[in-house]
């Protein structure tokens, strides 16, 4: 008979985590669609009655979002306009009871590559933090999610609570999203960008991320490179070629082919960055 | 007393045009409504019994094989369970619509992945369903299972009765001025009904009934009884409400059955809930189509020829197969004609109807053909459509009972502004949007089903209407309420109807959209005995007599119902009947689609923007519930044409989409606004109401009027349906050079 342990405080999780053996179970979005029609074998953590793993807070500079948060509070919460594209994502995953349920922290430990939050967070410069008997650790997002449905989470760890350092909650960002409908769909595609601009509007700093498109949502390094120093405005675009996509290795599967995703991440970065430099003057995706 | 018509002629009397009340036709809203909006009408799940258990099927992993055995032993030793069933008398799959006898049998035998085999019954529904997913199922593949219509060795069925050919269709393609021979295809299309199918049974002493979600009840109760092998006067199926069908609840199903053998068997109420996985799965789906369409034409766009060819699926041994072509022979003319039809054997899910099974997914890719040929001959699409409607059905050689396809041509090309579209394609920019339109017609075959009904008018002068036919969200309730209280003259409020219940005369069951006007028939005809006895009682001509807000009124005379009565009760049945009338004529209902669209030109992405429908059923009985039917059958045709498609495992053939995050139904996102006209019409061939169906109507083509839009906004032709955003983008790269 597997056991089922539903604790109160992260202190009571990760000793239970240190026995071994357990899954956590969060909002069980993801984890109950993949039982598919097997008996749950697992030992089940459900870490639902910690309240201190929920909402979202300031500590020293840095926001930091609680594992357990869920998508329809990180919508809700005041935060800076470099959040916008979080929260952007956050209002597309799945539909609003998915939303009312599913957390952060799921979204990222569950690693799927169409996971909607990993790009809007990577632009954050985004850290999770973990904590174990053994201590705390942080870990940039781009050194947890390793992999299709692989982390860097040890077996004992619990995800706490993913931090936003205060020098990358500056300036504004955008999110787009490509489905096949146009709501309640998992992504074919999806780009997060930050843009920081100096006093005369040059790209001062800029980050974009690009989800779906690889087993792990990818930063476009060499095209944020390019475009600082440039004005923030759609002649930027121009700059945008097929080298700096060459990080990306999209896959054919049901949902389109794998040349279909390549074209559409130039397209939707591009919007994305219009978006953020606020020139997109009535183009871009219409609802 | 029962009274009775077959249709075997015109009714020349046009009786509703007589009334007074004044609520036929009219956009009334359902006497259920409140109930269904405040969460307190009862759907099949809601009205559990005391002490009831809660069974869960478990299902084959294989394509085909034998089911040797089950561990029970080690699941029954689980808390909670009472029972892990294995019987003969299980059913493979539910029965086709109207079977009224049990489909195969046996869960020994396997056809299908997710065939259920097994079900573990147990005290709470979490108990049972960690039961069946425990459950170890000992089975014996078979190998050569044939999951794909393509698959090698798949064998193929060319039925003779369903081949048709007159003229010389080749030598009228090689004299064509102008022609199309092209391969369309649809994929597997769900029903996804909103309420997932269960059953609840339970037996005192020989007798069972069951609280199911089922369409046709009178044929469901014949069906449940010879699966059991017991008399179907012991057998008593309750539906008052039904949370959508659109053509999966028309037989009776695996979880009836399953349910009626465990509450036997354990003597307590048994219930037996699906979950939406198990329906995709277990359930029926819309056969794939590949669809060979060929049209000759003159210099002028007049059809000398068509042949349309079929290729459908379904499980060995299943009578039914996806009718594509049920409308081809009549719709346009043309005197070299092919109609072909072949099944292919497959081991999948069982292939069965899905909303206005044939021309759904038939009138649309001939209606796709049509654009291409408009295309070709450089004439209007509106235009070669009103050039070949028939005078008569061509093939048949019989009268139309009446047609209003170019009334709904002519007046939906009006409204919508059909003369803004531009010929060629790709002509409207709007930014990154490619801006275009389509149309296409719209026809569906008309059909009358035996129906019986019975109407009471209480002393008080309350009436009551009784039939065991279904609402299934169609509004069956609202119409048969408003033709009572038309014909015997009283407000709504005094009317009551009750539906869904063995026990009460068998109406015909909602399918083929001819519940409205069956069971309103048999409701009429009932009422028409009544307003006889009435006039008996006043003492006044037939012709004379009208009935109006409770009372009776003839010459200078006027009654209340109640002084006429005096404290009796009348009390008559109506008895409808299908007749020779279909025979002698051709009954069917027409429309028109027209649907705007843009299409991404980065991104292939497909919105439509505006989108109308122009629809002939007869007499419309309630305007409100008729307009919500187009709106969903259009819907569904956005579906069809633009995202849904079911994936089938080539190994195994399981339903790789089996819930609705991957089956993608558009969501309200998706659809815009859609305007819905309903033609005046009355068919005096088809009942005394001269009303038609129009469940159906609005979804017999849609896809097409959408999908001939995303070729005149880019020039794109997508012949393999959904057009999802990746084809559309791939076609535009391909012409874009
Ligand atoms: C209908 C539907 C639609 C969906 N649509 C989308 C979509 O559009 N976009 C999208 O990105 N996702 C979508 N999802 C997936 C899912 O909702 C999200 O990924 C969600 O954020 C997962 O969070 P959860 O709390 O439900 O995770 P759970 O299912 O509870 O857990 C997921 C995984 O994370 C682990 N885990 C959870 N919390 C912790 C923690 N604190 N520490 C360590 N491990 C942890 C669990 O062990 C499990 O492996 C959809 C899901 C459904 C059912």
């Amino acid at each position: 008979m597997p056991r089922y342990a539903r604790p109160s405080t992260p202190d009571e999780a990760i000793a239970l985590l240190a026995e071994g053996g357990w899954t956590i179970l969060a909002g069980g979005t993801d984890f109950y669609p993949a039982q598919g029609a097997r008996p749950i074998r697992d030992d089940i953590l459900d870490i639902g009655a910690i309240e201190a793993l929920r909402g979202i807070r300031e500590d020293k500079g840095d926001i930091v979002i609680g594992a357990a948060t869920s998508w329809t509070e990180i919508v809700r919460a005041r935060l800076p306009m470099a959040f916008d594209a979080l929260k952007a994502a956050a209002r597309e995953v799945g539909s609003v009871q998915i939303q009312n349920t599913g957390t952060i922290a799921g979204n990222l430990c569950n690693a799927s590559p169409a996971a909607d939050g990993v790009p809007a967070l990577l632009v954050l410069d985004a850290e999770v933090e973990l904590a174990s008997t053994r201590g705390i650790r942080r870990l940039p997002l781009r050194d947890f999610v390793l992999g299709n449905r692989r982390t860097a989470r040890a077996a004992d760890e619990l995800v706490t609570a993913i931090r936003v350092p205060t020098a990358s909650a500056a300036g504004r960002s955008s999110f787009f999203k490509l489905g096949a409908r146009r709501y309640l769909v998992i992504s074919i595609a999806m780009a997060a960008v930050r843009v920081e601009t100096d006093l005369q509007g040059r790209i001062a700093r800029c980050a974009i991320a690009v989800g779906a498109c690889s087993a792990v949502a990818r930063r476009l390094e060499r095209l944020e490179a390019d475009l600082v120093g440039r004005p923030a405005d759609a002649a930027a675009l121009g700059v945008i070629g097929e080298r700096h996509f060459d990080g990306l290795a999209p896959i054919d599967d049901v949902r389109a082919s794998a040349v279909y995703r390549m074209e559409a991440a130039r397209e939707i970065v591009g919007r994305a960055l219009a978006d953020a430099f606020g020139t997109t003057a009535g183009q871009g995706v219409a609802a | 007393m029962t009274v009775h018509i077959r249709m075997d002629d015109r009714v020349e009397a046009d009786r509703l045009e007589d009334m007074a009340q004044g609520v036929v036709g009219k956009p009334l809203d359902r006497p259920d409504g409140a109930r269904k909006a405040s969460g307190t009408a009862a759907y099949a799940m809601d009205s559990l019994p005391d002490g009831a258990c809660f069974g869960v099927l478990a299902r084959a992993t294989i394509a085909a094989g034998r089911l040797e055995g089950v561990d029970a032993a080690a699941v029954e030793a689980l808390p909670g369970v009472r029972a892990v069933i294995v019987d003969e008398r299980m059913l493979r799959n539910p029965a086709q619509g109207m079977a009224g006898k049990a489909p195969v049998q046996d869960p020994h035998e396997i056809a299908y992945f997710g065939q259920p085999v097994a079900l573990v019954v147990a005290e709470s529904f979490e108990q049972a369903r960690h039961g069946a997913i425990a459950l170890v199922l000992r089975l014996e593949a078979r190998a050569g299972a044939v999951v794909g219509p393509d698959d090698a060795g798949v064998e193929i069925e060319t039925p003779e009765k369903k081949q048709q050919s007159s003229g010389d269709l080749d030598a009228a393609m090689r004299e064509a001025v102008f022609g199309v021979d092209q391969t369309y295809t649809t994929p597997v299309h769900a029903s996804a009904a909103m309420e997932p199918h269960a059953s609840i049974a339970q037996w005192d002493e020989d007798r069972l009934t069951l609280r199911g979600s089922y369409q046709m009840l009178r044929f469901n109760r014949a069906e449940l009884a010879d699966a059991l092998g017991i008399d179907e006067k012991n057998v008593r199926i309750l539906a008052p409400f039904v949370g959508g069908g659109f053509g999966s609840k028309l037989g009776i199903a695996p979880e009836a059955v399953a349910a009626a053998i465990a509450a036997q068997r354990l003597g307590v109420p048994v219930a037996v809930p699906m979950s939406r996985q198990q329906v995709f799965e277990g359930v029926m789906r819309r056969s794939e189509t590949t669809q060979r369409i060929r049209l000759a034409a003159g210099a002028d766009g007049r059809l000398t020829g068509i042949g349309h060819e079929a290729l459908v699926s379904n499980l060995p041994g299943e009578k039914f197969s996806e009718p594509v072509t049920q409308a081809t022979p009549f719709l346009y003319r043309g005197e070299n004609r092919v109609i072909g039809h072949r099944i292919a054997r497959v081991n999948r899910t069982c292939a069965g109807s899905v909303r206005a099974p044939g021309e759904a997914v038939g009138v649309t890719m001939l209606e796709i053909a049509m654009d291409e040929l408009a295309a070709a001959a450089g004439i209007d699409p509106v235009e070669l459509r009103l050039r070949n409607i028939p005078d008569e059905d061509p093939t048949q050689q019989i009268p139309f009972s009446s047609h209003k396809l170019a009334e709904a041509l002519r007046s939906g090309a009006d409204r919508f502004g059909w003369d803004r579209r531009r010929t060629e394609p790709g002509q409207v920019r709007d930014g990154e949007w490619l801006v275009g339109m389509g149309m296409a017609s719209a026809v569906r075959v008309n059909m009358l089903v035996e129906a019986k009904a019975r109407v009471s008018l209480s002393s008080d002068g309350h009436a009551l209407v009784e039939t065991d036919m279904t609402d299934i969200g169609t509004g069956t309730y609202a119409i048969l309420t408003q033709i009572a209280a038309e014909m015997l003259g009283l407000p709504m409020d005094r009317v009551e109807t009750r539906l869904g219940d063995t026990d009460l005369p068998p109406g015909s069951g909602s399918g083929g959209s001819f519940g409205a006007a069956s069971n309103g028939t048999a409701v009429f005809m009932a009422c028409e005995e009544i307003r006889r006895m009435i006039c008996e009682r006043f003492g006044c001509e037939a012709h004379d007599l009208t009935l109006k807000d409770g009372r009776a009124i003839a010459g200078n005379r006027s009654v209340p119902l109640a002084e006429i009565l005096g404290g009796e009760d009348l009390v008559a049945e109506g008895h409808a009947e299908p007749g020779d009338a279909e025979d002698k004529v051709r009954q069917a209902t027409y429309g028109s689609y027209f649907a705007e669209v843009g299409v991404n030109a980065v991104t292939g992405e497909t919105r439509v923007r505006r989108m109308l429908g122009v629809f002939a059923a007869g007499r419309i009985l309630n305007a409100k519930t008729a307009r919500s039917q187009c709106l969903g059958g259009m819907t569904f045709g956005i579906g069809m044409a633009l995202t849904e498609e079911i994936f089938h495992d080539p190994r195994d053939g399981h339903i790789v989409n089996r819930d609705f995050a991957e089956y993608h139904l558009p969501v309200n996102a998706d659809v815009p606004q859609i305007d819905v006209v309903l033609l005046e019409e009355r068919d005096a061939w088809a009942n005394p109401l001269q009303a038609k169906g129009i469940g159906e109507l609005g979804i017999c083509g849609a896809a097409a009027a959408v999908v001939n839009a995303i070729h005149n906004a880019t020039g794109v032709r997508v012949r393999d349906l959904p057009a999802t955003l990746d084809k559309v983008l791939e076609g535009l790269e391909r012409q874009g050079g």
